[in-house]
């Protein structure tokens, strides 16, 4: 219920259907803009609470600029000298965007189209309202996920709770500038995962080595209900296997530099006498060496009696593949003859492991995330469709979600990396078959607005750069101007939370987190002075 | 000191007020008695007052015009016509700021009563105007919008004069009146210059 008291009395209708003004002298300065207000309304006779939120806010009183002309002198005692000696002098008019009423049933809000008339008293909504209506779950019931409270409240006062089944279906962002806290505000998303009531099978993709405080959350009660515990498993660098033989000729390609269109050529004609013989020889085409696929090369290389004769039309060719083979592959720590992370070895409910890319070459992370997502989506899709039964290694019989860090690296909006179209093609077919990702940038205007656009919940935290600004403003068109307005203003560890997991955006200060923050900044200074002392 | 009385008003916070001539009363005011900016109060009768601001000086001269000779010389007018010497006056305006009583109490603003016609008009003394200016803890100077109000072409240096003084009498609350002083300063000497008020 509303407070009894009013806070206001609507003026007149907005410039929008939607919106309206309300005249205020906020005594108590609760009507910020973002926070949430209501009214009574008769709608199809049935008497509703609409909730609104403050949109602007402008002074309709202001002391005559003369009377700041001396910082010294506090314009109240000038008001004061002419008379004037009311506490508060304040008016103010604000306009105010209405969302609708709560409709329990649909869980969802319904906007009355009918702003309130003149003289309509306006609530300040109470927190225990907000609480009910502004997101789907409550604290602790499974598949919610408690992210922070209401910025606009007191701390704690109206929880943030996440539909945590809104995001697994239809993918999410996090976006913000560095420093903002999107790593320790994904960390807070994982650790909910991670809950008893939850036991997500999660896989986080972490080009920095950041999330490996994780691991605490074995030893911490909160995660602990009879004999669950999470399962947190940290791949290093050299953990990290992909087997070469589950790469595509196009992953090849894009790993070597500079192959002209004979290498290309010459690498796909290797590649593909490669998996025949190796289908002819053990049965699965995706069991060959690196060296059975060199030995393609070479003897490609040769070519047949007639190119002998002539000098061999493609021995230089298969030398220069050869070269730039055996310096990415033979080189990387990441890809393997026979060694690679089995897709049930890294996701399985309850569990949540981190690969590691921190020293691993851009490319290769690249494609990495990109060979595993696509094994992701086909395992999923053949177990979904009941072609992988139980024993199969494609065989994954529950959802995934796969958080992606610095996910601008992954999916550019410029170039032409190898993980960009299967994120796209994830993100477009994940939903139906339990495959969902969580791209975490911090340079929204460097990430594909393509893969962006799909994310049908986003957490935006504070964003400066006018470029990145503008492409969130593009991209998500659950987030109002009024609350994108709000994003250089916001400070570190405050969000907005738009999208299918909220009832209506909101601005959220994220929670302390139960683990602790791997991704600390350096203090330069005290370290520098540390190391001249020691 | 008594300067004249209310002859006439205006309004309701308008008064005029003839200053007493040579002869009137034993001794007649000075121009300086009631020059412009000068606190006045008007007798209300039982101990009660109108307090005033001059904030106009009118010339009555009936003299004025009259081509014609006259039979008398100048010099033999106060033996042959005194009450034709009688007919010049001089008229200042006075508006009417607040009112109060011998108790002390005052009041800023406009007066809930008004006048009579002859009522008396006394310049009023330093004490006085600071017991109508004291509202605790500081000061007060309410009447200032209900002048301004008036739209008189003077009213903005009539406020200068009036807070030049008061800093005077009050030099404890100098560093505020001194932002009113400037905010007048400016509207008075240079927005008629074009300056943007």
């Amino acid at each position: 219920m509303s407070e009894h008291k009013p806070v206001a009395l609507s003026k007149a209708p907005g410039e929008t259907p939607h919106e309206f003004t309300l005249i205020s002298p906020d005594r108590e300065q609760v009507l910020k803009v973002g926070e949430f207000i209501t009214y009574p309304a008769q709608v199809d006779g049935t008497a509703r609470t609409i909730v609104a939120r403050v949109s602007q806010r402008r002074a309709l009183r202001l002391y005559p600029d003369d009377f700041l002309i001396d910082p010294g002198i506090d314009p109240d005692l000038l008001a004061a000298l002419l008379g004037y000696h009311e506490p508060v002098n304040d008016l103010f008019e604000l306009t105010a965007a209405v969302i609708g009423y709560y409709d329990r049933d649909l869980g969802d809000f319904i906007n009355p189209r009918l702003p309130p008339r003149s003289g309509c008293p306006i609530y300040l909504a109470a927190d225990e309202e907000l609480a009910g209506i502004l997101t789907k779950k409550r604290l602790g019931e499974v598949g919610s996920a408690h992210i922070g409270s209401l910025l606009y409240r007191e701390q704690d006062r109206v929880p943030i709770v996440l539909d945590l089944r809104a995001i697994t279906s239809t993918h999410l962002a996090i976006i913000a500038n560095t420093g903002a806290g999107k790593s320790y505000l994904a960390a807070v998303l994982l650790e909910e995962m991670m809950k008893p009531y939850n036991r997500a099978a999660v896989l986080v993709v972490d080009p920095h080595g950041e999330y490996d405080t994780l691991v605490e959350m074995v030893r911490i009660d909160a995660f602990a209900e009879g004999d669950y515990r999470p399962d947190v498993r940290i791949f290093r660098p050299g953990e990290v296997k992909i087997r070469a033989s589950a790469l595509t000729p196009d992953d090849l390609c894009y790993l070597l530099p500079e192959l002209s269109e004979r290498m290309e050529y010459l690498l796909r004609r290797a590649y593909r006498d490669v998996r025949q013989q190796s289908w002819d020889e053990r049965g699965n085409a995706e069991r060959w060496t690196r060296a059975e696929l060199l030995s393609h090369l070479q003897r490609l290389g040769k070519g047949g009696k007639e190119e002998r004769e002539e000098g061999g039309r493609y021995t230089s060719t298969a030398e220069a593949v050869t070269w730039r083979l055996r310096s990415v592959l033979e080189r990387s720590v990441i890809f393997d003859d026979t060694r690679q992370l089995e897709l049930d070895e890294i996701l399985h409910p309850g569990r949540c492991s981190v690969l590691q890319l921190n020293d691993v070459d851009e490319r290769e992370q690249q494609v990495v995330v990109a060979t595993l997502l696509r094994r992701l989506l086909h395992a999923r899709t053949l177990t979904v469709k009941g072609r992988a039964k139980k024993g199969n290694d494609l065989y994954l019989p529950y959802p995934v979600f796969v958080l992606v860090e610095e996910a601008h690296r992954f999916a550019p909006a410029a170039g032409n990396a190898i993980s960009t179209g299967v994120l796209k093609q994830v993100q477009a077919e994940g939903r139906k078959f339990g495959v969902v990702t969580g791209l975490v940038s911090q340079r929204p205007g460097k990430l594909d607005p393509d893969v962006l656009s799909q994310c049908g919940t986003q957490f935006i935290l504070r964003i400066i750069n006018p470029l990145d600004q503008t492409r969130v403003a593009e991209s998500v068109e659950t987030v109002g101007r009024e609350l994108l307005r709000e994003l250089p203003a916001l400070t570190k560890g405050q969000a907005i939370i738009a999208g299918e997991a909220v009832n209506t955006p909101v601005l959220c200060r994220v929670r302390a987190r139960h683990t602790r923050h791997g991704a600390e900044t350096h203090d330069a200074p005290a370290e520098w002075r540390s190391y001249i002392d020691d | 000191m008594l300067i004249g009385k209310v002859v006439k008003s205006n309004s309701h916070t308008d008064y005029v007020c003839q200053v007493y001539g040579p002869g009137e009363v034993d001794h007649p005011p000075t121009r300086e008695d009631h020059a412009f900016g000068t606190f006045v109060r008007v007798e209300l009768g039982r101990g009660h007052w109108l307090v005033g601001i001059i904030y106009d000086t009118q010339l009555v001269n009936p003299d004025f015009g009259r081509l014609g000779p006259r039979l008398s010389p100048q010099a033999e007018l106060a033996v042959f016509s005194p009450d034709y010497l009688n007919e010049k006056a001089t008229l200042v305006g006075i508006a009417a700021i607040g009112t109060m009583r011998r108790t002390g109490s005052a009041f800023q603003g406009v007066p809930e009563v008004a006048a009579n016609a002859d009522a008396l008009v006394e310049q009023m003394a330093e004490d006085q105007v600071r017991v109508f200016h004291q509202h605790n803890p500081a000061i007060q100077l309410a009447y200032a919008p209900l002048l301004l109000a008036q739209g008189s072409p003077l009213v903005l240096h009539l406020l200068r004069k009036v807070v030049s003084f008061l800093i005077v009498l009050y030099p404890e609350h100098t560093q505020m009146l001194s932002v009113l002083r400037a905010s007048l300063d400016w509207k008075a000497q240079l927005v008629p210059l074009g300056g943007v008020p």
